[in-house]
């Protein structure tokens, strides 16, 4: 392709090769509302980096002699029935929420990667049947029921929380990448490819899955914001997290406390968890616009 | 004729389906679920008796012997007695889905439609400051959380330390005003938690449609604005939404009646389930996860025939 623009006949240079990345990217820092977005979501990381290295957030767990404190200079959101700071917990509970929204992120945007590809790279014959019906059955079992019953079979193990989430979010990644796969198996780079005889493995993992790569960026933010939705849910329900505090467990304690007055539990974690999901679900919006060829401008 | 035929052919496809929801549900929650012979059985107990429980229970049979009742159980609707009442799960469903229904039904429709009329005003005026209040609106709709939602309105409309109109808990209907007295709440919770999803999904659906050309010769021509929308532009769009509504049924009803019902003290299907999540009790999620998937593969079907009910182009192949 450079071949053409470097003849002689060439009019005004083009200043660089525009890629669907470089665009992208230029597009997302236009974007205000997106780098705002972003520019929380980071807030949000560096205070989990930060309780992950034990600069803040360490007295978490510790017991003082006041109860359902009210804010002060010394416990900034006050206290709760138990006396533990609830600020300090809001902040240790950011760690939980990236480590559960990154871990069931990136696992299941993989398998959804691979087995959408799988799937649409084999598209009508068994491969694809087989993961169409698996897909099918997890789509049709009551998603908290299903992290139930894995939670029955991986009884007292900690992560059952996050093998159910994995094992159900990966069929809407692999649906859409299975539809792209599709349609990227009539380019001619595949059809190049297979005449040269390149393996159907390495055709796969080398010439389509990097193809569907914004597909993915943008499944995964998804994903990182249905995690940390349902595992509030699932705290609430006790199948969520077993050791240390999330913002589901505080609301979950905190149902006890608000029918007697006091919201700083609720409050506090309703609006970490608010702030999150909000700045998140925009990152993923400006994200997928910005990825959009079609869109443009 | 032709319509009975496709929908024949439809259920026997979704055999496979119900096959493997039931066996994945067999797998985690009986076989690899909690053995329930010591909670059976009194302190100590022979090993005749350790044997002669777990014969009862069937432990002692072949895996595939086990599915195999376990199928029968549900093409029979029969799935014996619950572990903490006693009761027997057929009559505890059909005591409880019922009111399940009535909790969430009135939600789930005004939730849809108010998606809908959301969705075309955005959709109209596309782009301006309207639309994008609404679609702000719904962002900040799906980044709150369904229990935050729940114990929100539950401090704002039903306790002391706001409106105090409502209930705070429980479900005693007896007539037209219990039932709104009770209802309301709910209502509203599921209405807020869905809206800002739907009208984003809807809206999705009405600006495709809005791009056709035969919206713009109707607008070329002045149709007015509510006859566009509802005649050119919803009746055209009633595929895709009509799928999302049914697809839905199946995950409102069990799901959202499960944290609503768990948090207001309702004695429906999802009080039920919660209650035998956090206790153990194995006949009734058996029951509750089989039937769900039976019910959803049957919508599964039902949506497909209904299809071609609505949009005479779909081909019954």
């Amino acid at each position: 392709m450079n071949a053409t623009t470097t003849t002689e006949a060439a009019p005004a240079p083009r200043k660089q090769s525009e890629s669907l990345w470089s665009k992208a990217v230029g597009k997302f820092l236009r974007d205000r509302w997106g780098m705002a977005s972003l520019l929380v979501v980071l807030v949000y990381l560096g205070i989990a980096l930060g309780v992950w290295a034990g600069l803040w957030g360490t007295d978490w767990n510790t017991l003082t002699p006041t109860i359902n404190a009210e804010a002060s200079a010394e416990h900034w959101f006050g206290t709760n029935r138990n006396g533990q700071d609830i600020f300090e917990r809001a902040i240790f509970s950011t760690k939980t929420a990236f480590e559960i929204g990154l871990v069931v992120a990136i696992l299941s945007t993989i398998l959804g990667a691979v087995m959408g590809a799988i799937s649409g790279f084999f598209a009508g014959r068994w491969p694809d049947e087989i993961i169409l019906w698996l897909k099918g059955v997890l789509d049709s079992i009551p998603f908290y029921l299903f992290v139930a019953a894995v939670a029955f079979a991986l009884q007292g193990y900690a992560f059952s929380m996050h093998v159910a989430m994995v094992a159900t979010f990966w069929t809407t990644t692999a649906r859409l990448v299975r539809a792209e796969v599709i349609r990227l198996k009539g380019f001619e780079f595949v059809e190049a490819a297979h005449a040269l005889g390149v393996p159907e493995l390495r055709i796969i993992s080398r010439h389509i899955i990097p193809n569907t790569t914004h597909i993915l960026l943008v499944q995964a933010t998804i994903t990182f914001v249905s995690a940390i939705k349902s595992e509030v849910i699932l705290s609430f329900l006790g199948l969520g997290v077993k050791n240390g505090v999330s913002w589901g467990l505080m609301i979950s304690e905190s149902t006890n406390e608000v029918t007697t007055g006091f919201f700083n539990n609720f409050l506090a974690a309703s609006a970490f968890l608010f702030v999150l999901v909000m700045a998140f679900n925009m990152f993923s919006d400006a994200l997928q616009d910005a990825l959009d060829p079609k869109k443009t401008g | 004729m032709d319509t009975l035929q496709y929908a024949l052919r439809k259920l026997v496809t979704g055999i496979p389906l119900v096959l493997g929801v039931t066996f994945i549900s067999f797998v985690l929650m009986v076989y690899f679920g909690p053995d329930k012979t010591y909670d059976l059985i009194g302190k100590n107990a022979t090993p005749e008796q350790i044997a002669e429980i777990r014969a009862d229970l069937g432990y002692d049979q072949p895996f595939f012997v086990r599915y195999g009742d376990y199928l029968r159980e549900l093409v029979t609707l029969d799935f014996g007695y619950s572990d903490s009442t006693g009761e027997r799960v057929s009559r505890i469903l059909a005591r409880t889905i019922p009111i399940s229904l009535a909790l969430t039904l009135p939600g789930f429709i005004l939730g849809n439609a108010l998606g809908v009329l959301l969705a075309l005003i955005a959709g109209f005026f596309r782009g301006g400051l309207i639309d994008r209040a609404i679609m702000a609106g719904a962002v900040v709709g799906m980044s709150i959380s369904f229990l935050i939602i729940i114990i929100g309105f539950q401090v704002l409309l039903s306790s002391s330390y706001g409106l105090n109109y409502f209930p705070v808990r429980g479900w005693e209907v007896y007539s037209l005003g219990d039932y709104l007295y009770y209802v309301t709440v709910p209502t509203l919770a599921i209405v807020f938690v869905s809206l800002g999803y739907n009208t984003r999904f809807y809206r999705a659906v009405v600006v495709e449609e809005m791009n056709r050309d035969h919206v713009r010769t109707a607008r070329a021509f002045g149709t007015p604005p509510a006859k566009l929308l509802f005649r050119n532009v919803l009746r055209n769009a009633a595929i895709p939404i009509m799928t999302r509504i049914m697809f839905s049924i199946p995950l409102v009803v069990i799901s959202g009646s499960l944290l609503i019902e768990s948090y207001f003290g309702i004695p429906g299907v999802g009080k039920v389930t919660y209650d035998a999540i956090t206790t153990g009790d194995q006949p009734i999620l058996k029951a509750v996860v089989g039937a769900t998937a039976v019910l959803f593969v049957l919508t599964l079907i039902a949506t497909d025939v209904m299809y071609k009910v609505i949009d005479p182009r779909v081909s019954l192949k």
